[in-house]
């Protein structure tokens, strides 16, 4: 979006992730209420407004989540669906209040308990009106797809793909709101149980839960609640998947290709630039491919690009240096806002164990949302933080 | 009694399948038992090619011409299911298969895991994808080896 005035990020927040026994709202509640105090707000009716992301909760999840904090009845709260991108539009939607002017100060929240109520051993679809779904179609299937033709065409195999896992559960070693964390070889990956050829189990996001809050507003905003290190959105863009019954190539991801390009003409900031980036790396493919579609590498050097140590700690781009979702797992409406959670705590240099250093100065997150027939993904949505202070 | 026959003809009808083809608008299955065949329809404003569709998604025309599409194509890629969607019997296998018409269909195919490849061809075939409410099957389009 054309942001038409400056909007800042005060307090961020985010739950422990995994298999929790709190429902939604009480991770959203938990991580808001976090934030809020972050922020220096001491009262439940100073924020102008509330996006809430959630994809499988139910109704009214926004009112759930703040109705014990006394806030429902001071802001209205509007609840954000748009399946794995909810939450990153949630933001998204917060930052667009404050950058049009409608509101100086609001809240961004994204929360979402799967475990207490799904049931194990089926995987995620669309809806049964959709003809690809009444086929059998499940993400993870999607994914192995794009898996089956990039090893097809390039020669990769399925340990290259486990790679990406050993990575990131290396980086979420020492972060403690991280699910799955710490050394697993590729041998152990690629023995783990097959879920939808060739992504093994260990090759999957965990099906998890969590809550995660980041408050925006206006640089006077910032100065009037005290905010020290300020964090500057420098652009933020929401993008429909374009549907269509023609082949399209799926090692690569039209949707994220015209959102990230966009992305980068309206923050002025390319990609070389980008020094750590939080990504929709639900399956290991997703990352490699990423790698491509944000020309973070040069098409067809993904793989290079990962072996030769360029997306981990000292290479020229940390990719999920928070371990990504294949180390939190995925409440699908939380995870949008945990990436801009930890992505604001590594610009502040907040993140110990885990900090990237030099302290980078340039983070980008993204998002991708739901699988229709026709489309790759039916959302996308991503963000471009810079050090604000 | 003439209520209970009723009764009984309710339960029957409640006990028919809720769906035989899905999509038939879709998939054609002649009568005098030739091959069936997939339906493409042709929009009569700017003669783009798609599958079923009320509105042409290029230039909003309303009025269609059905055309029959090829009974072949080339598996573009596939995957062996093994965790699936809830009801569904694993391992299944899906595939996106492309057209000649340039066109791509996502469907299963029958046959083994680990018997696919990309750029193999396949022919159209129809078979159960899957069962509905009251444990029948629901036929529809699939492709197998040729």
């Amino acid at each position: 979006m054309k942001l038409q005035r400056d909007v800042y990020i005060a307090g961020v927040a985010e739950t422990k992730f995994g298999k929790r026994t709190v429902d939604y709202d009480g991770l959203g509640r938990e991580a808001a209420f976090k934030a809020l105090k972050a922020s220096n707000i001491d009262r439940p009716d100073m924020v102008g407004s509330a996006y809430v992301g959630n994809a499988t909760n139910g109704f009214v999840t926004g009112q759930t989540v703040f109705k014990n904090l006394g806030m429902c009845g001071h802001l209205p709260i509007i609840n954000v669906e748009s399946a794995c991108s909810a939450g990153g539009m949630a933001v998204y939607s917060a930052i667009k209040d404050v950058a049009t002017g409608l509101n100086d100060l609001s809240i961004g929240v994204g929360c979402e308990n799967h475990t207490m109520h799904r049931q194990t051993g089926a995987a995620f679809s669309a809806a049964m009106s959709d003809i690809e779904a009444m086929h059998g179609a499940v993400m993870t299937g999607k994914y192995a797809m794009r898996a089956t033709r990039y090893m097809h065409e390039t020669g990769a195999t399925i340990e290259d793909l486990a790679l990406i896992t050993v990575k990131n559960r290396r980086h979420a070693t020492h972060n403690p709101n991280a699910w799955f964390k710490g050394d697993i070889s590729v041998e152990e990956i690629v023995n783990s149980r097959m879920v939808a050829y060739p992504l093994t189990l260990q090759q999957c996001c965990g099906i998890a839960d969590g809550g995660a809050a980041v408050v925006v507003g206006t640089l006077e905003m910032m100065k009037k609640l005290k905010i020290d290190k300020p964090v500057k959105v420098a652009g933020a863009v929401v993008e429909s998947g374009p549907y269509h019954n023609r082949p399209r190539d799926i090692t690569g991801d039209d949707i994220t290709e015209t959102t990230s390009a966009a992305l980068y003409e309206e923050s002025g900031i390319g990609p070389e630039d980008v020094d750590i980036l939080e990504l929709h790396d639900a399956f290991t493919i997703s990352e490699l491919l990423y790698y491509e579609c944000m020309g973070i590498c040069p098409k067809g050097d993904g793989l290079k690009f990962l072996r030769d140590g360029q997306s981990t700690y000292g290479g020229k781009c940390v990719v999920s240096p928070r371990g990504g979702m294949l180390s939190y797992g995925h409440p699908i409406g939380a995870s949008g806002v945990a990436q801009i959670v930890q992505n604001v705590m590594q610009l502040r240099g907040e993140c110990g164990g885990y900090q990237v250093g030099p302290t980078p100065k340039v983070a980008m997150s993204h998002v991708t949302g739901g699988g229709l027939s026709g489309t790759e993904h039916a959302a996308c949505t991503m963000h471009m933080l810079v050090k604000g202070w | 009694m003439a209520n209970q026959e009723e009764v009984q003809k309710k339960k029957e009808k409640i006990k028919e399948p809720d769906i035989t083809f899905f999509h038939p608008d879709i998939l054609e299955v002649p009568e005098d038992g030739s091959l069936p065949f997939l339906k493409g329809f042709k929009c009569k404003k700017c003669g783009g090619l798609d599958f079923k569709t009320d509105i042409c998604m290029d230039c909003w025309g309303e009025e269609f011409e059905m055309i029959p599409l090829s009974r072949t194509g080339k598996v573009y890629s596939f995957s062996d299911i093994y965790i699936g969607q809830q009801g569904l019997k694993t391992p299944y296998v899906f595939a996106y298969v492309d057209l000649p018409e340039g066109l791509r269909i996502f469907a299963q195919l029958d046959g083994e895991v680990e018997s696919f490849k990309c750029d193999e061809e396949v022919k159209l075939t129809v078979g159960p994808i899957r069962m509905n409410n009251d444990n029948l099957p629901i036929m529809s389009y699939k492709f197998k080896k040729i």
